[in-house]
């Protein structure tokens, strides 16, 4: 049976951005790197493991869709603009039939849920109807479809309507696995924890160096250093002394954390920069934000000493090294001129306090009896001892 | 408010300021200019009221810095009052929130001057005292012992 998977990627879907308040950029959740993948990444990675023979994406996120384009070169791209991405939907629903598809997978990624394509294909067949849809266990609609292909009004009629209406009753497909809504930034990182504790199927991508504890390729970790699994560690992140990486944290790709932060249950996201004498904890940060999940609260923050972003161009992040390593001796050196001094001249000790400690004279019952056989204690001095019972 | 538990008034004001919306590098050093006055003063009594605060970095994390640092000095203090969320996430990022006697009000603030407060401060930035709310230390539970005996003693003899 041929099977085809078609991807809608829409800017108006319910999928939370991280920078929600409007900023240029703002990027979809489920194209945050995840564990070293993002979420619609992973999807597209486990779509051919169901015999599905042919995955599209249409989408009208234009400004992401040249990079996603170079990271995902199995699948076949269409970009349109706005509300346009319906009606390429439509065209897209009937080049597959015309290929000679049987039936069409329908995704608006929003959620990240392990279905099992298999048991979904299966249970659309058996069910015979023209359409299923999916649900989590509370009745939510996962925006997952499966289409007979022979099925075009129904289809039109389901794009037409953005994925809320059917032509006809359909047949839905409960689904009781693992599920992700990623609804906000704190699911985002329950996404991440349950992945780290394998309590989903997203496997960090990265070398597991000890239990829990997952290394990509480049990384360069401190010696002074510390990492407490379970974690995970992108791929040419750069971990500097006395940093502290434990409860559950990550560290996505080409991200800097310096000297003596800790970063404690806490994302950092792929060319994050976060300074040095730090303390990240419960915090997702990128982008120049910080989103404190434990007061529910995202600061964008404008100082580079404090969170910055790296250039994701590896030229230009040679040159900015190179840039600071050469400028690092002069900008010490003028420092040191230019700053005023801290230490005055020492101030004049009192003579009381220059005089030598009386305890440190002769001491009285030596100098009075001149011999040490002759000394004898007075007869009205009384010993006592503090404690015991002598 | 002015007045001590003993009734003896106490003289020296607390000056309250009300931080701006975004503490940078230039808005910190119109405000530093502004509490200079008060910091330069014999044993200063400073609060900042940060629940306006929507922007702080590093210049404004040093600007409180150095603010507590000259009323210490001066045998005062400056404690912080109403911080918003976000000022919140910075002081606790950078640390310096364990620095500072953090109120939820500014009349808490003003008020700890001359009394302790200790509920006063439990609902911010020290998740630790919340856990301990139910704790009662050994010494009050003997005394409270004590106490109900001599009760129980005192209703026998009755």
């Amino acid at each position: 049976m041929d099977v085809k998977a078609l991807i809608l990627l829409d800017e108006t879907a319910t999928t939370a951005h991280l920078g929600s308040d409007g900023a240029a950029d703002e990027l979809p959740l489920l194209l945050i790197d995840v564990l070293g993948r993002p979420v619609l990444h992973r999807l597209a990675d486990r779509l051919p493991q169901f015999a599905i023979s042919e995955v599209g994406v249409v989408t009208n996120l234009n400004s992401q869709s040249a990079a996603l384009r170079k990271t995902m070169p199995d699948v076949k791209w269409t970009s349109v603009s706005g509300p346009a991405i319906w009606r390429a939907a439509e065209n897209k629903f009937s080049e597959f039939a015309q290929a000679g598809a049987e039936l069409v997978i329908v995704i608006r990624p929003g959620a990240f849920a392990e279905l099992d394509f298999d048991d979904l294909i299966q249970f659309h067949l058996d069910q015979r109807g023209r359409v299923t849809c999916v649900r989590d266990r509370d009745e939510k609609p996962l925006e997952v479809f499966v289409i007979s292909a022979s099925r075009r009004n129904d289809a039109a009629f389901l794009f037409r309507h953005q994925l809320q209406e059917f032509r006809v009753p359909c047949v839905n497909y409960a689904f009781g696995g693992y599920c992700n809504h990623l609804s906000s930034n704190a699911d985002l990182r329950r996404l991440t924890v349950d992945g780290l504790l394998q309590r989903a199927q997203i496997v960090p991508t990265g070398t597991q160096v000890r239990p829990g504890v997952w290394i990509g390729e480049g990384a360069h970790i401190h010696r002074g250093a510390r990492i407490l699994a379970p974690a995970f560690i992108g791929a040419h992140a750069k971990i500097r002394a006395a940093a502290v990486i434990t409860r559950c944290s990550t560290l996505e790709h080409h991200a800097e954390v310096d000297c003596g932060t800790v970063v404690e249950d806490s994302n950092i996201l792929p060319y994050t920069y976060v300074g040095a004498g730090l303390d990240v904890a419960h915090s997702i940060v990128g982008f120049r934000r910080l989103t404190n999940l434990r007061r529910n609260v995202e600061v964008e923050i404008t100082d580079a000493k404090l969170v910055n972003t790296v250039s994701s161009h590896a030229p230009l992040r040679a040159l900015a090294d190179a840039a600071s390593l050469a400028t690092f001796l002069p900008v010490q050196v003028l420092r040191g001129l230019l700053a005023r001094p801290h230490h005055g001249p020492a101030p004049l000790l009192p003579k009381a306090v220059q005089a030598p400690s009386a305890a440190l004279s002769t001491p009285k019952l030596q100098s009075e009896g001149g011999s040490a056989q002759k000394t004898q204690f007075p007869a009205d001095l009384a010993v006592a001892r503090r404690y015991g019972n002598e | 408010m002015n007045s001590r538990p003993n009734g003896r008034p106490n003289s020296r004001p607390v000056v309250v300021k009300r931080m701006p919306e975004r503490l940078d590098q230039k808005n910190a050093r119109s405000f530093l200019r502004e509490v200079n006055p008060f910091i330069q003063s014999d044993r200063p009594q400073l609060v900042f009221d940060l629940s306006q605060v929507k922007h702080l970095d590093a210049a404004g994390v040093d600007l409180l810095l150095h603010c507590m640092a000259v009323s210490m000095k001066r045998d005062g203090d400056l404690k912080l009052a109403a911080v918003s969320p976000q000022a919140a996430a910075i002081l606790e990022l950078t640390r310096t929130d364990r620095l500072f006697e953090i109120y939820e009000t500014c009349t808490d603030a003003v008020r700890s001057f001359t009394y302790f407060l200790p509920n006063a401060m439990k609902h911010f930035v020290f998740p630790m005292v919340r856990s301990l709310e139910n704790y009662v230390p050994a010494a009050v539970e003997d005394g409270a012992a004590s106490a109900s005996d001599s009760r129980d003693d005192t209703g026998q003899a009755a």
